[in-house]
């Protein structure tokens, strides 16, 4: 099994430059839709790259699943609307966890 | 001892050796039905639901073929934990679905109730929906599954944070122990038998050593409960015996010694009356 490359840690703006190139999960709440492109506010500003099937609504939170390319923009491949009601402080916890204690979460 | 007048009865000079046999073979009674009660609770007191990642489930510990499966060297049985569905294959019997939390992948299958009315029938979830997951860690042809019972879709986000911080939570409880909290009696709002032994054990440091002595970190989730209950219970100066520490928290005998061994290498306790008498080392 493949185990590395299977895991996507959650990270938030800060953590982009130490995951170059690689596939991650990033929260955050959707500050602009431009075409193929959206910024995503997840603790600083984040450029998404979209594919055809990511639908995001301005001011709702969104998931999203895709890489790190060299200038910190995320390839977006897979993105999941979370709706407005979601608890940002936990989300900020979930991801100091996930680096804090990285032996339950993901593979170096 | 309760049928010692009961033997009495019988008494001969025949007997007298048997009897001492049984009078000893009470005492070994006692800790097997202790150890039986141990195994009893094996399969049911120890059938927790633990809230784990996938990379938990995928790196669990199967330390012989059939065996459960540990996770920070403690079995688990029912695991619980949430992921979003990559993708969903139907059969005749089973719906599979692999599932990808950010840790990890895993496929969960489901068997099909075919008593089941089809109105009755919970609509399947979609693929890329968040699905809290229960079941149980299977192993076949070396392919790790879950066997779930229930799959319920999230249906509110926070639950998935929740269940991560939850998970990390318990992961740390299992590997360092409950948590140790300041010395101070902010515990007090912990409750429970944790924040008390944490408070007494805290209000003896000071006056016996400066207040330097705490638990150790490195000690074992199953060295600090023994060494709870020792404080915690009331007893005379000869401590409790190590069958009696086994039956009240219904460990097995040889987990307790493993934990007396390690509390008594640190000198938390002392022996008393013989080996497997213990106190807690009070100064």
């Amino acid at each position: 099994m493949a185990e590395p490359t299977l895991s996507t840690p959650r990270i938030t703006s800060q953590y982009l430059d130490t995951f170059i190139s690689r596939t991650i999960r990033l929260i955050g709440k959707v500050t602009q839709l431009r075409g193929e492109t959206a910024t995503i506010d997840s603790e600083g500003n984040v450029t998404a790259l979209l594919n055809r099937d990511a639908h995001l609504t301005v001011g709702n939170a969104v998931e999203v699943v895709g890489k790190v390319n060299q200038d910190l923009s995320v390839k977006v491949l897979r993105a999941t609307d979370l709706g407005r009601d979601v608890d940002y402080t936990a989300i900020s916890a979930v991801v100091d966890a996930t680096h804090r204690y990285k032996e339950i979460f993901y593979a170096e | 001892m309760a049928n010692y007048g009961y033997n009495g009865g019988n008494y001969s000079t025949a007997s007298y050796g048997a009897q001492g046999g049984a009078d000893g073979g009470g005492f070994m009674g006692g800790s097997q039905q202790g150890s039986q009660e141990g195994g009893g609770s094996k399969t049911y007191g120890k059938d927790t639901v633990r809230p784990v990642t996938i990379k938990q489930i995928l790196e669990a510990q199967q330390p012989h073929p059939d065996s459960d499966f540990k996770i920070d060297g403690s079995e688990v049985t029912q695991l619980s934990f949430v992921g979003q569905i990559n993708m969903i294959s139907c059969q005749a019997t089973n719906n599979t679905f692999q599932i990808d939390d950010g840790t990890g992948v895993i496929d969960v299958k489901q068997w099909i109730d075919s008593d089941q009315l089809p109105e009755h029938a919970r609509p399947l979830p979609k693929e890329g929906e968040y699905v809290h997951v229960w079941g149980r860690l299977k192993a076949f042809n070396n392919k790790r599954h879950v066997g779930s019972h229930v799959i319920r879709p999230v249906s509110d986000f926070n639950e998935v944070s929740c269940h991560l911080l939850e998970a990390t939570a318990v992961h740390l409880y299992f590997v360092r122990g409950p948590p140790p909290g300041p010395h101070d009696g902010a515990m007090k709002d912990g409750g429970g038998a944790q924040g008390m032994f944490v408070d007494s054990y805290g209000g003896a440091a000071p006056q016996t050593n400066g207040g330097g002595k705490q638990l150790p970190a490195k000690l074992s989730a199953t060295a600090r409960k023994v060494f709870q209950l020792l404080q915690s219970s009331p007893q005379n100066n000869e401590g409790l015996h190590v069958s009696m520490i086994a039956q009240k928290l219904s460990l097995q005998g040889n987990d307790v010694f493993k934990a007396g061994d390690e509390l008594l290498a640190d000198g938390l306790i002392y022996t008393t009356v013989d080996d497997e008498t213990w106190a807690v080392l009070e100064y």
